[in-house]
């Protein structure tokens, strides 16, 4: 499988830098959109649930933007992953080229930007919160590759399950929505009431978000049961979807 | 030169048309408990039985009526369909032209859309880099290279194209009707250039509704009709046996089929 993503690897990075380049050219702002869009619905969250709901934590700004980046990542890679195969039914009909690469490039551009993302932020972030640098944080690098492992196993099992089933793209976009509320990233874990903690952790997203809180904002190994949550979810996700691909993969072209 | 490079053995291609098509979910669920709900699938047996073989150095010209199966065969020798019923066998690296300018983006300029087009094809940066200049070249759009694809003209949308595909060296090429839109001059460019490929010991499958190209250029051709493959041979021949059958209109070819 990583040898024949290998093999077509500048066609990986063609789709992902012609994605990246269409979506600046032209605009004035260019590549700081991708900043902004962050900054902006931080700034929001920000006012809604420190000034009105008034959660009161230290360095609320750090916590919110440490869960919302990798959200932001995995929402928009999801989103357009999901229709990567029917949106692009003019290549696949025409040529035979391994069709994982179009799911996998989709995500790989919003990795790119979340990586620019944290690279811009994170170093205000660590000068707000007052947060020294401890071997711990390298941890993030680690979450990181694990998360994108995730969100592409998704991605396989979403892209072509839409082939037959249009549907999907709605229920991925309502379910992202509603799945972002009910993920610990606009408040803490701990004010979850006691009894309903454990099932909020079996959700994967809220076990990513813990995660992520817990080494940089908190600066701490994340405890093992949110560890091994994250791991079967990603094993079982990546394992499943990329089953499911190649599955449908040879009914591709005659579907769409 | 007898190396066989495609082998269709007993191949067969069905599609699946769906008569009340159920894509959404909730129809699928109601399909379940009501049968006004379920699909009704049809299959439609675009080939049928096909057998052939085409040895490498071949020239072979596929000709025959709309929807005859000359497209799908194309495309079960690129690897897009996969058979129902029967293999195919194919031995080498397969360039398909089903479509002249895979990949490009009206957004992206010629030199953008010729490495994204040939990274489709499977090559790397690397070996684009070696043959830009010859595709260049080939297109004939000096300064509209750097210029964006949406302000091409078809017909040089159409050369860029063309000359990125002919120019990836393929050990077998496959070809469906898309010199129909350039100008003469450059369809005998094409043309020449087809010749070269052949020259060269390559195999070409031809697809097209131009009689006199197929006559002209294939050493081989074969009929298709209803799916099936009715006649092969010399192409002058099976050219000349086709204008008979079209001359007689339907009544020869509802004999063949008997």
């Amino acid at each position: 499988m990583f040898r024949e993503w290998f093999r077509y690897r500048s066609l990986i990075k063609n789709l992902v830098y012609r994605d990246l380049k269409l979506k600046y050219r032209g605009s004035v702002l260019g590549i700081l959109w991708s900043l902004l869009r962050p900054l902006l619905l931080m700034g929001v969250y920000l006012v809604a649930f420190k000034y009105v709901v008034r959660i009161t934590m230290d360095n609320y700004v750090v916590f919110l933007f440490v869960g919302l980046l990798p959200w932001s990542f995995f929402q928009g890679a999801v989103l357009s992953a999901t229709e990567s195969i029917t949106g692009n039914a003019s290549l696949i009909k025409k040529i035979n080229f391994p069709r994982e690469t179009l799911p996998l490039a989709s995500v790989l551009f919003h990795f790119i930007q979340l990586l620019l993302a944290l690279s811009v932020f994170l170093p205000f972030l660590l000068l707000i919160g007052n947060i020294d640098l401890r071997w711990i944080h390298l941890g993030v690098f680690l979450l990181l590759f694990i998360h994108l492992l995730f969100t592409l196993g998704i991605a396989l099992l979403l892209s072509a399950l839409t082939v037959s089933f249009k549907d999907i793209v709605h229920l991925t976009d309502l379910g992202l929505t509603l799945l972002f509320w009910v993920t610990p990233i606009i408040y803490p874990i701990n004010m979850v009431p006691e009894k309903y903690r454990f099932l909020v952790k079996m959700n994967p997203m809220a076990a990513f978000a813990i995660a992520y809180q817990e080494i940089m904002y908190r600066g701490n190994m994340p405890e093992l049961m949110v560890c091994i949550i994250i791991l079967i979810w990603t094993v079982s996700l990546f394992g499943l979807g990329y089953w499911v691909f190649k599955r449908f993969t040879p009914i591709f072209s005659e579907l769409i | 030169m007898d190396e066989t490079v495609v082998i269709f053995e007993r191949l067969s291609k069905a599609f699946i048309i769906k008569k009340n098509p159920v894509d959404s979910i909730k129809l699928k669920v109601m399909g379940l408990f009501d049968s006004r709900y379920r699909e009704k699938k049809e299959l439609f047996w675009a080939l049928k039985n096909i057998n052939l073989n085409v040895n490498k150095g071949e020239f072979l010209g596929l000709v025959g009526p709309n929807g005859s199966g000359k497209s799908t065969l194309l495309r079960m020798i690129a690897g897009i369909y996969c058979p129902t019923q029967g293999t195919v066998e194919i031995h080498g690296r397969v360039v398909p032209m089903i479509e002249l300018g895979i990949g490009f983006h009206q957004d992206l300029n010629g030199r953008e859309n010729i490495y994204l087009s040939t990274s489709l094809y499977g090559l790397s940066k690397k070996e684009t880099d070696r043959i830009i200049d010859e595709i260049i070249d080939f297109s004939e759009l000096g300064e509209f290279i750097e210029q964006p694809a949406k302000n091409y003209s078809l017909g040089m949308y159409m050369r860029l194209g063309f000359a990125t595909a002919i120019n990836l060296d393929p050990e077998i090429l496959l070809i469906d009707e898309v010199l129909a839109v350039g100008d003469e001059y450059f369809q005998q460019k094409c043309l020449k250039k087809m010749n070269e490929i052949h020259r060269k010991g390559k195999t070409i499958i031809l697809v097209s509704h131009d009689l006199k190209n197929i006559e002209k250029m294939c050493t081989r051709a074969c009929l298709l009709y209803q799916g099936m493959i009715i006649a092969e041979g010399k192409a002058d021949n099976i050219v000349k046996y086709y204008k008979e059958m079209v001359a007689h209109h339907q009544v020869g070819l509802n004999k063949m089929e008997k």
